[in-house]
């Protein structure tokens, strides 16, 4: 199996506060990776860090054999972000939004509004795309926030809580897009709370606790080191490994 | 820098989009144009006043006056010639009329007379409309002398027919080349720039200043919003995310510029088309320069609340000691604060076209100390630049 993400003892701090310590995974080619962990657990941080926001105090990361600490150009190139928190122009269309960050990465103008009118097709806001974001629901705020990512088309695309706080139907047409994502050849790094869907949909999974990894494994292979794996449920493995006292 | 220059439409469409920004950059400080000129400048509405000094008194200026005040439309007001004088020099009034002493009798004697007009600039509109009003109520007002001297002229000489058609034809043809009474124009010579003018300047500058200042928040509120995080993700190097930023400002406030220009000078007549035109070059330096202030404010301050406070006191502080209210000019140790203030030269930039006489060139010291503040702006501010507020961002 080809690697397309390898991480290398990533650390970060905070005021002297490790957020995140010794991180070193890898993410293969078209895989869907979840990075599971508790609150606070250094999810957020691991992704900036990957996706050239963040300059790790220590260690590296390679992303398509490029260095994200010396060849971020490289790795912005191949890499798609979409935030935990909403990040867009809630005074302007989800179309505008869409197109602005598509020429931000480079795109012509004309490809960029045929890609905005495609994706909004995609993510079922076709009818409202030229309304401004702020009128929006929250379920179609995240799929703005989720599309504006995928405008380049990337090979590598991160995930953070994508589905937090919206209905049902919202969060299948979540899956079905990433899934559909994952079968075009995307790699993609998929954090989230909820364990089921977490089984769902990814193929390998890494369980973060205290800003170190301390799991990792597909759903079943973490499901036996704690018990039968017909039995066990991803929450009974995570509360496992995490334990029972709160975080934050 | 195709990207930087797309940002840059993106963020002025952005600004376009924001509804109390456009009311605070752009309305607000045409309400207060409308309200200074108001207390300062002419009366409004469809009435006008003729300011006058009747240093004659006779009957004849009289019955010129009289005629004005009949037009229903003019009102008459009377000053003292120190009055006047201090009334013009104040802008209080654009155009004044003078009576000479003598007035009346030089007419009754048939000796032609002037009705003195001393204006500021074009005199305003209201103060051609009145020395067109008076033009016509003094005609009117000696046409009657000029027929009783006709009159006196027939009943002295007992000449016959001819004569006396030759003696109208000539009177006539007098009246018509030189009439009794001649309303003459006189420019006043204006030395130092008025009141208004400063005013205007001052209040252009001191909302483009705030609104570019204040425009910081907006950066701030884009950290906190994580978009500024998203742009940094996609192909934007950071010196586009920059140069974008600035030119985006300098759009914005010379678009606000211009619309507060055009109004100054469309509505208030503050000068003529050439003096207009070398204002938008000098609006386009101090944009530059408000701008990469304003940039220098979102590159230092690290919550909404900074913003706010330094965009406020950056512009109170470089508004009240850069001449924007009152004259710094030979106040000593303000006449130095001022010096400081970078408002000091785009005002005297500004007053100085303002005024119709002055020339960009001649503003050369103001425009290079406004370039050079845009220029180390725009330095501090890119070295400074951070796209996060956590401290440890790359
Ligand atoms: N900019 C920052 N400044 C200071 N501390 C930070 C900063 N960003 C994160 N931290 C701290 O680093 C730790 C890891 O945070 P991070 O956001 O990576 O966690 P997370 O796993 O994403 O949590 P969540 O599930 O709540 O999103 C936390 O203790 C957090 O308070
Ligand atoms: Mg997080």
């Amino acid at each position: 199996m080809e690697t397309y993400l390898q991480a290398e003892a990533l650390a970060k701090h905070f005021d002297g506060v490790a957020a995140v310590e010794d991180v070193s995974f890898v993410i293969h080619t078209k895989e869907i990776f979840g990075l599971l962990g508790p609150n606070g657990a250094g999810k957020t941080t691991t992704i900036r860090m990957l996706s050239t926001i963040l300059a790790p105090d220590s260690g590296d990361v390679r992303i398509g054999g490029h260095s994200a600490v010396r060849e971020g150009d490289e790795v912005r190139k191949r890499i798609g972000v979409c935030p935990q928190e909403l990040a867009l122009y809630p005074e302007l269309s989800a179309f505008d939004n869409l197109v602005f960050f598509g020429r931000m990465n480079g795109l012509p103008g004309r490809a960029a509004k045929a890609r905005a009118r495609a994706l909004l097709a995609e993510t079922g806001l076709d009818d409202r795309g030229g309304e401004a974001v702020k009128k929006y629901s929250g379920g179609m705020k995240r799929r703005v926030n989720i599309a504006i990512a995928l405008m380049n088309r990337p090979k590598l695309l991160f995930l953070d809580e994508p589905t937090v706080g919206i209905d049902p139907q919202s969060r299948n047409k979540i899956f079905e897009t990433v899934l559909g994502l994952r079968d075009e050849g995307t790699t993609v790094l998929y954090t989230t709370h909820y364990m089921e869907e977490a089984d769902r949909l990814c193929d390998r999974i890494g369980i973060m606790d205290r800003g170190r990894i301390i799991a990792v494994g597909t759903p079943a292979e973490l499901k036996r080191q704690v018990g039968d794996p017909g039995k066990t449920t991803l929450e009974e493995v995570f509360l496992r490994l995490t334990g029972r006292s709160l975080r934050d | 820098m195709g990207r930087a220059f797309h940002l840059a439409r993106f963020e002025l469409k952005r600004y376009f989009a924001d509804r109390a920004d456009l009311a605070f950059g752009i309305a607000l400080p045409i309400v207060l144009f409308a309200v200074m000129t108001g207390a300062l400048g002419e009366d409004a509405g469809f009435r006008a006043t003729m300011h006058v000094a009747d240093l004659d008194g006779g009957s004849i200026a009289h019955r010129i006056l009289e005629r004005v005040e009949d037009s229903e439309v003019i009102t008459v007001r009377r000053y003292t010639r120190d009055e006047l004088a201090d009334a013009l020099g104040r802008t209080a009034i654009l155009t004044g009329f003078v009576i000479p002493p003598g007035f009346s009798a030089s007419i009754d004697s048939g000796i032609p007379a002037s009705i003195i007009v001393e204006q500021r600039g074009s005199g305003g509109s209201e103060g051609q409309i009145v020395a067109g009003a008076v033009r016509e109520a003094s005609h009117e007002a000696v046409s009657a002398i000029e027929l009783r001297r006709a009159v006196g002229a027939l009943t002295s000489d007992s000449a016959g027919d001819e004569r006396l058609d030759e003696a109208v034809q000539q009177l006539l043809a007098e009246v018509h080349i030189r009439p009794l009474v001649e309303v003459v124009t006189e420019p006043m010579h204006v030395p130092e720039a008025s009141e208004l003018d400063r005013l205007l300047a001052g209040i252009i500058v001191m909302f483009l200043l705030f609104s570019a200042t204040l425009s910081a928040r907006a950066l701030i509120a884009e950290r906190r919003s994580g978009t500024l995080e998203r742009l940094v993700t996609t192909q934007l190097s950071p010196g586009e995310l920059f140069i974008g930023k600035f030119l985006a400002g300098v759009g914005r406030a010379t678009v606000q510029s211009f619309l507060l220009l055009g109004l100054a000078f469309a509505v208030l007549g503050v000068a003529g088309p050439l003096a207009f035109l070398q204002c938008l070059i000098l609006a386009l330096v101090v944009a530059a320069t408000v701008t990469s202030v304003g940039l220098v404010v979102a590159a230092l301050a690290r919550t909404d609340e900074q913003a706010a406070i330094s965009a406020v006191l950056v512009t109170m502080v470089m508004s009240m000691f850069g001449g924007t209210f009152f004259p710094t000019t030979g106040a000593g140790w303000l006449e130095v604060l001022s010096r400081f203030s970078l408002n000091t030269y785009a005002v005297d930039a500004f007053m100085g076209l303002f005024s119709g006489t002055g020339h960009l060139p001649d503003q050369g010291p103001e425009l290079a100390v406004l370039s050079g503040v845009a220029i180390a702006g725009l330095a501090i501010a890119r070295t400074m630049f951070r796209v996060s507020s956590s401290p440890l961002q790359s």
